[in-house]
């Protein structure tokens, strides 16, 4: 169908590294994922926020729902509140989308008119019959929120807990981050990354793209000195 | 789709990161012959990208189109008909679109009802703390603008004010075929007022709101500080008042608590019924569980039902929130509801709800309500201002937490547990004849849960 066919770039512009097929999914942030993706499929599913560390995987699953809502034909976006929670105003620009998905809620909490901003917003979207996930590091009951409104409602959200992949799925990951690129990585070398990295996949992903650009740069495989080389050259740069 | 928009949102990409799926993905693209014609899904998207990134995007197109490129950005659709069409198609419930949103100007249909129709008396679970409030919006529905004008229903978030509001509107909507009857938040008025003060249509903002049959509006603390929105509505309260309309409002306190609200609105908002709306006790939050556990299709045993209203006593949306989580959580994992799969499931959601209630918490929390010296409370003296409080804080820590007499006696520098046994039965005794005391516990548990 040609309608269909034309839905198909309007996706393609959201990150492609967070899609839920690149999700990689754990004990730990399995009904997560499935919480996001109920909500990409259907308005009708329930309102879920996930709470979790930075790392987690939240974002990716914002992206991963908004992009696959949008694929399905609905209208979907993204925010951070972080980015906007100093102009409240800005969350009434969020109305009209099916799907909204509202990132890092703690940014908000304790600021009366950003508080009572997103409970009008919620309202709102209540009232439209929008879908709403959002996410936040910490969980609602020890979310600093100052508008009881706003915490009864976000109360009556699903709450999911979501946790980091534990450090031997991160090691497959990284492991098939490799494979996928043609290059071996020695045991050594992954204990050796694995004891200096940060814990969060993002951070740890932007790593190995720089790993592997210069490897492929210097023509030369990943080895133990080529990351201590790196990893010195960006604290300097740091 | 434009290709050339596409084009330059894959170049902003880089730059912008994840504010671009903020702004920019919602937008959508025609090119004309003129240049480019940008829609947005609303004014404030405009705003935004007019200020902020617009010229970078005229930069950016420029570039990518070898000249320059007109940009005209405006709220509406590229697409409108396909559009609709799509995504009606992909929805589940296309009914709910669009036909509970709130007009925002004049010029569209005021009394397009936008009560939700799942509230309504059937679905109302009546519990002793909400009995009055049933009963009053029920004779007000019967009889609106004669019964009781205004009704005033007043109690904490989350506890059904607005669930009985809607089922008035219902009645009143369903046995009197043609009745206006409009429903709004407060900051629904506000707005409307605002824009109506922005485009000079004054007139038919009163209009709007003076010729309903019934005006419901939704939790008018936040009318506090906002004096015009106060004046205006005071007008239009007047007269609805006198031409025996309905009105029927919502405040999360007794209107007199309520700061920066004027005397004289106050006043008149006193001259109906007022009813406090409590927090649901045990036994009503059990219904409540087991009536939205029926409503969804899901099987609740009751001794789970009896496990979530033990330990969530706030209010009935965090009731809602933990049946929710219980139910994705079972059908995700394909188990059946138990009281261990409850337990196990639900944990997390109830360790943070009882992370707040500690004994130590508990003993400031009176002590501060009190204001007694924490010391003191916890001291030998026996005078009857620290006796009572302490008795109090006793009885609270046997309620709230899990843990034992002889435990809680230690906390409280090391009585015995029959000394914590005597309080407990002290207490429920004085709640029982003195309603003061009663006050005092409930407010208590409020705070210490809420």
């Amino acid at each position: 169908m040609t309608s269909h066919a034309r839905q198909i770039p309007l996706a393609l512009r959201w990150p492609p590294r967070q899609r839920f097929a690149q999700f990689r999914v754990g004990p730990g942030n399995a009904a997560a994922l499935a919480a996001a993706r109920a909500l990409a499929d259907s308005q009708r599913a329930p309102w879920t926020l996930l709470s979790g560390p930075a790392g987690s995987g939240k974002t990716h699953l914002l992206m991963a729902a908004c992009q696959d809502a949008q694929v399905r034909g609905h209208r979907a976006r993204y925010a951070s509140v972080a980015r906007i929670a100093a102009s409240p105003t800005a969350l009434r620009a969020l109305d009209g989308a099916d799907l909204l998905a509202l990132d890092d809620l703690d940014a908000l909490a304790g600021s009366d008119v950003a508080e009572h901003a997103l409970f009008d917003l919620y309202n709102r979207m209540r009232a439209e019959g929008a879908a709403l996930l959002l996410a936040a590091r910490a969980p609602l009951p020890v979310l600093p929120l100052a508008l009881p409104d706003l915490r009864s409602r976000l109360g009556a959200c699903v709450q999911v807990p979501i946790a980091p992949l534990d450090e031997a799925a991160r090691r497959a990951l990284v492991r098939d981050w490799a494979m996928e690129r043609g290059l071996a990585l020695e045991p050594a070398v992954l204990d050796w990354l694995f004891a200096r990295a940060a814990r969060d996949l993002s951070s740890l992903h932007t790593l190995f793209e720089r790993i592997d650009h210069t490897a492929l740069a210097r023509q030369r495989g990943i080895t133990i000195p080529l990351l201590r080389e790196l990893l010195a050259g960006s604290d300097h740069s740091a | 789709m434009s290709d050339l928009w596409q084009r330059c949102l894959a170049r902003l990409e880089g730059e912008l990161g994840n504010d671009m799926h903020t702004w920019l993905s919602p937008l959508q693209a025609r090119e004309e012959t003129a240049g480019l014609r940008l829609f947005a899904p609303n004014a404030y998207t405009v705003d935004t990208v007019r200020e902020q990134y617009l010229e970078h995007i005229r930069t950016v197109l420029e570039h990518l189109a070898g000249k320059p490129v007109a940009v005209v950005l405006e709220v509406g659709s590229a697409r409108p008909a396909q559009a609709t069409v799509a995504a009606t198609a992909a929805l589940d419930a296309p009914p709910a679109h669009g036909a509970a949103r709130m007009p925002t100007t004049a010029e569209d249909d005021p009394f397009e009802s936008n009560l939700d129709p799942a509230y309504t008396f059937e679905t109302f679970v009546e519990g002793k703390p909400n009995q009055l409030g049933k009963a009053a919006a029920m004779q007000v529905a019967q009889a609106p603008g004669t019964a009781y004008n205004p009704l005033l229903l007043y109690g904490g978030t989350g506890l059904g004010k607005t669930h009985l509001m809607h089922a008035a509107g219902n009645l009143i909507a369903a046995t009197r075929p043609g009745a206006r009857v409009l429903y709004l938040r407060s900051e629904q008025f506000v707005g409307a007022m605002i824009e109506a003060l922005r485009s000079k249509s004054m007139d038919a903002f009163k209009r709007r709101f003076r010729e309903v049959d019934a005006l419901l509006i939704d939790d008018i603390q936040f009318f506090a500080g906002k004096n015009t929105t106060q004046e205006e509505f005071f007008h239009t309260f007047n007269t609805l008042f006198e031409g025996k309309q309905q009105i029927i409002l919502t405040c999360d306190r007794y209107p007199r608590e309520v700061e920066n609200l004027e005397a004289r609105l106050k006043s008149r908002l006193g001259w109906g019924l007022s009813v406090a709306i409590e927090p649901p006790d045990f036994e009503t939050r059990a219904a409540i569980l087991l009536a939205k556990a029926q409503r969804k299709g899901m099987a609740l045993p009751e001794d789970v039902a009896l496990l979530l209203a033990r330990r969530i006593r706030s209010n009935v949306r965090d009731l809602e929130g933990a049946l929710n989580t219980l139910a994705a959580r079972a059908n995700f994992f394909g188990k059946p509801i138990t009281l261990a799969f409850a337990e196990e499931t639900l944990r997390d959601l109830l360790s943070v709800h009882q992370l707040a209630v500690t004994v130590p918490n508990i003993q400031k929390t009176v002590a501060d309500y009190f204001q007694v010296r924490l010391s003191d409370l916890l001291s030998k003296r026996r005078v009857r201002s620290l006796a009572r409080p302490r008795q109090l804080a006793m009885a609270l820590s046997k309620e709230l937490t899990e843990h034992s007499l002889p435990e809680i006696g230690e906390a409280f520098g090391g009585r015995d547990h029959t000394t914590v046994l005597h309080a407990c039965r002290t207490i429920r005794a004085l709640c029982e004849k003195d309603a003061r005391m009663h006050q005092d516990w409930d407010k208590l548990i409020r705070i210490l849960t809420g």
